[in-house]
This record gives structure tokens, sequence and C-alpha cells, in this order.
């Protein structure tokens, strides 16, 4: 059988190509690399990498991203700026969510069932798309801020209605 | 006397990269200052403080060799700058004089 071979995880890789400033991504991306290499070494594989996606997350910072039109690629000719900003929402939505996902590995203070991450899965895309559907449809900027505004509001009441129960109703958690 | 006044950090990675004496580039930052002073650093906190003080003059940097544990990408090796070095001059000098500022007794060992 053939040795699987040591490799960062792509997904991630891709993930530090979409957000990294093209100015310093080669020496940083060798770092990532050389960095994983150490760890696979020190640690085992299934360990470098978790610690491998920790640095990708801890380099999302504003000193290390690009500027936002490199982030949306609005100049582009494959894709529009429309559906730039869609994917950009969907990306920053679907970040949102790995977010727990990497804090369970490292606390046992969160511990989110299947079921958790369906429902603020379907949340958080029910108001990514709700947004993008404003930023469409609503022309001027004072509107847009405020409908944008409080369809967050309304996210985070039912975030924290389904968390802690601030309301009572039927679907409160504890 | 200098108007810059170095973060904790800042001075961290400014005094290891005189350490390394032209071998300075990322991951060898991190190893000397876990080898010295037993602390955890994240390349993303690593890299914002490199760019900071770069864009400050108290460094600056070259591409070196590329190698295939790198995935074939350039290390970028830093060097202090003469305003680097002076400004690391600055802060050892009013960190001795706190130090000698302080009464004899307040340090006696109990």
């Amino acid at each position: 059988m053939k040795p699987t071979e040591d490799k960062p995880p792509k997904l991630f890789v891709k993930f530090f190509r979409w957000f990294c400033n093209t100015d310093f991504q080669e020496e940083i991306e060798g770092d990532l690399f050389e960095s994983y290499k150490n760890y696979s070494e020190r640690f085992g594989k299934k360990k470098a990498k978790w610690l491998f996606i920790k640095e990708v997350l801890f380099l999302f910072r504003p000193a290390i991203i690009g500027n936002i039109n490199q982030l949306m690629n609005i100049n582009s000719t494959i894709m529009s700026s429309k559906n730039g900003r869609l994917i950009a929402i969907m990306a920053t939505m679907m970040g949102l969510l790995i977010i727990p996902l990497i804090a369970m590995q490292f606390s046992k203070e969160v511990n989110w069932s299947i079921f958790d991450f369906v429902v603020m899965g379907a949340l958080l895309l029910s108001t990514g798309l709700l947004c993008e559907l404003v930023l469409r449809k609503v022309k001027t900027t004072r509107n847009r801020i405020i409908i944008c505004g409080a369809v967050v509001f309304i996210f985070l009441l039912v975030w924290a209605e389904l968390a802690v129960g601030i309301f009572g109703t039927a679907f409160a958690g504890t | 006397m200098s108007q810059y006044h170095l973060g904790e950090f800042e001075e961290i990675v400014l005094l290891t990269v005189a350490i390394l004496d032209g071998k300075a580039y990322g991951i060898s930052i991190i190893e000397e200052i876990e080898v010295r002073i037993e602390r955890n650093v994240s390349l993303g906190a690593l890299q914002t403080v490199l760019k900071r003080l770069e864009e400050k003059g108290l460094l600056r940097s070259e591409f070196g060799e590329a190698t295939k544990v790198r995935g074939g990408k350039r290390k970028r090796f830093y060097e202090i700058t003469s305003k680097g070095r002076q400004i690391l001059r600055d802060t050892k000098e009013q960190r001795v004089s706190l130090w000698n500022a302080i009464p004899k007794t307040v340090l006696k060992f109990s």
C-alpha cells in the first residue's frame, strides 16, 4: 500500500492563499509549511494538522490579510462583483462556523453537537442571504445599513434565545 | 532619545533578530524565542510585529533561498537597521535607569 503523503490540510492552505496579502504570501506560506514539517516530526501527523489550522486562523488578522479588492476578486473578469460579494459573505459565514469546531479541539468548555452546527449553519446562512438580498434590492447606503443592522440584530436575538432562552419560548435553550 | 517606544513583544522580536545576526526569518525567530524565554509564539503574532517593525524602519528584509521543506517558497531574512539598534540602546538605558532608581531595601530578599 502506498503511504499517505504528509501534507498540510489543502482547504486551509487555499484559505490562507485567499486572504493573505500577496506582498508577503510567499515567505509566510514557506514558514507555514516549515512549521508543519516541524510539528509533524515532533507531535505526529494528526496533531500537526490541527496546529497548522490553528496557525492559519491566527494569521487571519488585519496586518496579514490583503485589501478588500483582492479578497473579493473584484477585478477578475470571471466573477462579477455581486457574485464575489455573495461568495465573500458565504465564506465569512463558514469561517464563523469553523471557530467552535476548532475551539472544541482545544477546550472542553465548547461542546457542540451536530444539531448545534446544523442550526447555527442555517441561521448564519439565512442571515448572510438576507443581507445579500438587501444589498441587491436596496439602493441607498443609509437604508442598507438600517435594514442589514436589523437583520443582524434579529439573528443575535434568535441566537441568544436558542442558547440561553431570554424570552422563554418553546425553543429556548438552557 | 527616540520618540517611538517599543512594546514588550516588539522588543523581544527586535532583540531576537539581533541575536540571530543575519539568520533571522519566521521559524528561526520563533524557535529562538521558545528556547531563550520559553514563550510560545504564533506565526500570526510574529509576522504582524515583523511587518510593523519593518514599516517603522527598525528592520529591513530580503529574500533568501527556497527549500523543498518550505514547499519551494523563499525565506525572508530580517536584519536590524541603525534606527533599530539605536532604539534598542535607548530602551536598555531606560530599563537600567529604572532599575538603578529602585531603593535597595525594596528588592532585598527576606
